[in-house]
């Protein structure tokens, strides 16, 4: 019993120190309006949209490549909100994002 | 040397991961609409299941057997495939943000790709030795790959054909699928 929670233990903490290596080499520039509108969506990740899963929606927002926000379980408030976050927002780039909701 | 190159065909086309055993059938269905994320996670799956079953096979062999601890291999593979997946995510993220893009969700899901687990668990209970644990955990992936492959073809070519209305989209590929297993049995007794 000690010996297999040792052993978790040991294994575990090796692999997290691998990947948090890992996370700080590969290190990659993030917009981070993506992440904000991603948690602005449902969550549900259910593609209705055409996108696979919300970040891909939030991604396609904040690169204006949607004009709409076009999540479909979305209520009318949530998808407001989130048309007012990227109309208010600026992005790395300097400008923000107009999008019906 | 023909042990392994029977271990191999036997795993591509025989005994094919998907068609036959039906494991893997998420990214499958999932993320065959296009042949480049087709070919995208079946390297994704390919470099996963490698990386994975020689850690797991190490792990098993140096670290649980000597402390009889065996009972303990499912949760420690669990967690090395968990890391491994978000390891090859964060890779794919940093090299390729278009594949991480028309991947999406169904990266991380590889981590409950059942394929990954099995080849980990086989490699034990089969009693492989290294060169054939390497040859099978290389070869379950290409037939993966390989069926992957053909079935996100067929898919390309039946967007561009008449189906009827009622068997557009899912419908239609769950009835390639089906065709696809029924042909892959002909391989049965090849080797």
């Amino acid at each position: 019993m000690i010996k297999a929670t040792l052993m978790m233990l040991v294994v575990g903490g090796l692999l997290g120190l691998i990947l948090g290596i890992a996370e700080k080499v590969f290190f990659v520039e993030k917009d981070e309006r993506s992440e904000a509108v991603s948690a602005m969506l449902p969550g549900y990740n259910c593609g209705g949209c055409g996108f696979p899963g919300c970040s891909g929606l939030a991604g396609a927002l904040v690169s204006k490549d949607v004009k709409t926000v076009c999540c479909k379980p979305c209520k009318a408030e949530q998808r407001q909100a989130i048309a007012d976050y990227l109309a208010s927002t600026v992005g790395p780039d300097g400008t923000n994002v107009i999008v019906k909701a | 040397m023909t042990d392994l190159f029977t271990l191999a065909i036997s795993a591509i086309l025989i005994n094919n991961i998907i068609l036959s055993k039906f494991f893997g059938m998420c990214p499958f269905l999932g993320v065959s609409r296009k042949t480049s994320s087709a070919i995208g996670m079946g390297a994704a799956v390919l470099f996963v299941i490698v990386g994975a079953s020689c850690i797991t096979y190490g792990l098993h062999y140096l670290v649980l057997v000597p402390l009889g601890i065996e009972y303990m291999q499912l949760i420690t593979f669990i967690l090395v495939i968990a890391s491994f997946v978000q390891l090859t995510e964060i890779i794919i993220k940093k090299f390729s943000p278009v594949l991480y893009k028309s991947l999406g969700i169904y990266l991380p899901l590889i981590t409950t790709n059942c394929a990954v687990l099995f080849v980990a668990k086989d490699n034990i209970t089969q009693g492989f030795n290294i060169s054939e644990m390497l040859t099978y955990s290389f070869s379950v992936p290409l037939g993966f790959m390989l069926v992957l492959y053909i079935f996100s073809a067929i898919r390309e070519r039946l967007d561009s054909s008449k189906v009827p209305a009622s068997w557009v989209g899912n419908p239609i590929a769950l009835v390639v699928a089906g065709l696809m297993a029924i042909a892959f049995t002909g391989f049965a007794g090849l080797v």
